[in-house]
């Protein structure tokens, strides 16, 4: 007879957990070294940032004059005046800026949620069947002087019996990555010194 | 399929070249450039085609990054990106 037990005792879970669990961090050490190599590009990739543009308006007021004609004056002479704007930009010395300074952070990730399913089915069935054929003939004939009389039985018995046992299973595994701010320690810290006072630093990190 | 923001760096020195073929690489894969760099190009790529952009014999490595909103520049890499994607998208309008 099977034993359901005993095959689900032969399932190898705790191989299944250890592969898995090692796979997964292989993979995690190579997805945090891809997103180490990163910091680095990001690091040493600068732009040329310009920090602030100025612009400054000024009044210039200024008389009419439509194209073609002598500038307008008014009916007692005056001129006709507009309050005009002269826009002078002053653009602030580009300085380099690192991606990683600006901004642009490496995604980090991370298996969250791993799951093994197995799925096992097992049938077993069992025929039997006898078949039991028991026969008696009897003859006899008599006359004046003899007589004489046969007796023949047979019997046949058979007996068969099937046996039929299948186990199939199926396993799946799955797991979810999901990407997790970056870890403290791979990130680099941003030290802004104030050079009108020294003394005040502040520090940050992604 | 998400489309993730990506920076694919260049292998060796920067060429206009380079980041020409590149940048063709990344449209043929239904990538969008956001910004354009020496080391790289950002771009706007689906996760299922960032591996076969890294293929390309000029791709150094493709990794996905973010916007940090405290970063010192990030407002205005926001509006660039914006002002690149807006010259990539086509809206269709019936």
């Amino acid at each position: 007879m099977p034993n359901v037990g005993a095959e689900l005792a032969s399932v190898p879970f705790g191989k299944m957990i250890y592969d898995m669990a090692s796979a997964i961090a292989r993979s995690q050490i190579a997805l945090d070294k891809a997103s180490i190599e990163l910091v680095k590009v990001l690091a040493n990739t600068t732009f040329d940032y310009v920090p602030d543009v100025v612009e400054v308006l000024t009044p210039n007021p200024r008389q009419i004059q439509p194209k073609g004609k002598p500038p307008m004056v008014d009916k007692d002479g005056n001129p006709v005046m507009v309050t005009g704007v002269q826009v002078d930009t002053d653009v602030a010395k580009p300085f380099p800026l690192t991606l990683l300074q600006a901004g642009v952070n490496p995604t980090f990730y991370a298996f969250t949620n791993s799951t093994i399913e197995v799925k096992m089915s097992i049938t077993s069935t069992q025929e039997s069947s006898n078949s039991l054929d028991v026969g008696v003939q009897v003859t006899a004939s008599a006359d004046f002087l003899f007589a004489s009389g046969s007796v023949t039985s047979h019997v046949n018995f058979t007996a068969s019996n099937k046996y039929s046992y299948s186990v199939t299973g199926s396993s799946s595994m799955s797991t979810t990555l999901a990407p997790v701010p970056p870890p403290k320690n791979m990130m680099p810290r941003f030290f802004l010194v104030n050079a009108m006072d020294p003394a005040k630093i502040t520090i940050s990190q992604s | 399929m998400a489309t993730q923001m990506y920076i694919v760096a260049f292998k060796g020195t920067f060429s206009q070249e380079v980041s020409r073929n590149v940048q063709h690489c990344v449209r043929q894969h239904g990538g969008l450039i956001l910004m354009v760099v020496r080391t790289g190009v950002i771009v706007a790529l689906d996760d299922s085609q960032a591996p076969m952009v890294e293929k390309h014999p000029d791709v150094a490595l493709v990794g996905g990054v973010t916007l940090n909103p405290r970063g010192y520049a990030a407002e205005r890499l926001q509006r660039i990106f914006a002002e690149n994607l807006s010259k990539q998208l086509e809206i269709k309008t019936e």
